[in-house]
């Protein structure tokens, strides 16, 4: 397993790296790491360092199959990650973030496109093994023609984790009869003092609001197609403008 | 000159009737007040001449400028140039307000607006509803007030140009300086020959755009076509005067809601089957 020590800014093409790399970031340091270009049997594990803050956006637009993602955070370090799987075909997707130090913090936002013959199943867990560490889960997809998308993960807040907080959220928006849903986000609760919540939520697109669209003139593809963007957009949040150009026309494209 | 008619319309929802036969004819120009005690069809009206998939037209006829468009789907009457300003709009959520209506005045253009164009317009008709420019970059209707919401609708009918709109109780959530907004931009759209389908329950909206007649809605019908008038003597006395007069017995909204006891400290209010 290679390792790079993260400094400021970095962009990583994952087809000229190893399978297993390993990404560290030394206390009181912030940096943006952009990964593009995973691949099959991709295993990446981040060591975050006392008050690290790290920024991680990725870009999936291969086929990924088997990617393991790990983080191990330290006392008030911090994850913010943004995914944007537009990948095509089948994907399977795991992610474990363990908050391991008082003051640990996650972020995690995904947006996840599947279409066509997809079989999609992403699972994100956090593990918080101190007290006071807090975690925010948003998943969102977006599912059509044959595919499936599952989103997974267990929230576990251990024993002795007290004042700790955590939330999951999963919705899944399906837009044909033949394409399959299913988001199961699950909290494991050890202790007593704590803040935790979960939702989940699978559903086709608001006739109400197509029927809105549609009423100033919009056509039912282009009103489902500004919906489906907006459901998905937010994503960009965590990108660089010149990134985000580039993500936007692979989504598309996919839509 | 554009003319909407409405011959002998019959509509249902989930197999039940509604409108059982409505006959109206509005013209471009016209401001046409449409009341009626609640549950008796106006909204449906509305929603089944714009094209609402949720009812079933079972008998009868919408023309536009005696084309027929019964059976056009709700983009297309959109484009041949009706409007309906919804009741309650609804909020869509990540969709941005700006590219919404960017994509709405573009759907009715061969060629479509430059990015300076479209914001030079919305400019200058946020400014006439005066409207606070930062909704128009918020998602679609998502956290505005009523009244917000309610301006956003007399935005797009402003950018939208429709020959004629149709308005579900616009007033409701407005306060009086914002009713003073709205009802100047439908008299400044009113000079400009668009004609006007008004619903609402009290007479300060209709005194302030002065419709040019009214029609009464009761039991799925329209029972009465006649001045403005109408809308003074119903506003005072109510409807009674209806079944007094013309021997129209007015059916008593059936309750749609049940109540359904969830525990000892909470009712919910579910749909009936």
């Amino acid at each position: 397993m290679s390792k790079i020590v993260l400094e400021n800014k970095l962009d990583l093409d994952f087809t000229t790296l190893e399978k297993e790399m390993s990404f560290e970031l030394s206390e009181n340091k912030e940096a943006w790491l952009y990964i593009t270009n995973l691949n099959n049997d991709n295993i990446v594990n981040f060591e975050l360092a006392s008050n690290a803050i790290l920024h991680l956006s990725i870009f999936a637009k291969e086929p990924i199959k088997n990617l393991k993602l790990m983080a191990n955070l330290k006392e008030n370090s911090q994850i913010i990650v943004y995914f944007a799987d537009f990948a095509k075909e089948s994907n399977t997707g795991e992610v474990s973030i363990n908050l391991n130090g008082i003051g640990a913090t996650a972020d995690w936002h995904l947006a996840s496109l599947a279409s066509d013959k997809d079989n999609k199943n992403i699972s994100v867990s956090v593990y918080h093994n101190v007290p006071q560490t807090f975690a925010k889960v948003d998943n969102y997809g977006v599912v059509k023609d044959d595919s499936k998308l599952v989103f997974a993960g267990t929230s576990h807040i251990l024993k002795g984790s007290i004042k700790s907080k955590t939330h999951q959220n999963a919705k899944i928006m399906v837009f044909d009869s033949n394409s399959d849903a299913i988001a199961k986000p699950i909290l494991k609760i050890d202790e007593n003092d704590i803040e935790a919540s979960h939702a989940a939520a699978v559903g086709k697109i608001s006739d109400e609001h197509l029927f809105y669209l549609t009423s100033r003139g919009l056509n039912m593809e282009d009103a489902k197609m500004l919906i489906t963007l907006g459901y998905l957009k937010p994503i960009f949040n965590g990108f660089d403008e010149d990134k985000v150009e580039y993500i936007n026309e692979t989504m598309g494209g996919r839509l | 000159m554009a003319i909407l008619k409405i011959k002998n319309l019959h509509v249902a929802v989930d197999g039940k009737e509604i409108l059982k036969g409505v006959n109206v004819e509005i013209s471009e120009g016209e401001t046409v007040a449409l009341l009626g005690p609640n549950g008796h069809g106006k909204s449906t009206l509305l929603n089944v001449i714009m094209g609402h998939p949720r009812y079933q037209i079972t008998e009868g006829s919408i023309y536009l400028d005696d084309v027929d468009i019964t059976n056009y789907s709700t983009d297309e009457r959109a484009k041949a140039g009706l409007f309906l300003a919804l009741q309650t709009p609804p909020e869509v959520p990540g969709v941005i307000n700006s590219d919404f209506l960017r994509a709405a005045v573009n759907s009715r253009r061969e060629n479509h607006l430059s990015t300076y164009k479209f914001y030079k317009l919305l400019d200058s008709a946020i400014k006439e509803v005066k409207m606070p420019f930062d909704l128009a970059t918020r998602s679609l209707n998502e956290g505005f007030s009523g009244g917000e919401k309610k301006r956003n609708e007399i935005l797009q009918l402003i950018l939208l140009e429709p020959k004629i709109a149709m308005l579900d109780e616009i007033d409701s959530g407005l306060d009086v300086d914002a009713m003073q907004i709205v009802a100047d931009v439908i008299r400044k759209e009113k000079e400009k020959g668009r004609g006007f389908l008004v619903i609402s329950h009290y007479a300060r909206l209709f005194d302030l755009i002065q419709p040019t007649r009214a029609i009464v809605m009761i039991n799925g019908r329209i029972v009465l076509d006649g001045g403005i008038d109408l809308i003074k003597r119903i506003d005072q006395h109510g409807y009674e005067f209806i079944k007094t007069e013309l021997g129209i017995n007015i059916e008593k909204e059936e309750p749609n809601m049940n109540s359904v006891s969830i525990g000892s400290c909470a009712v919910r209010e579910v749909t009936k089957k």
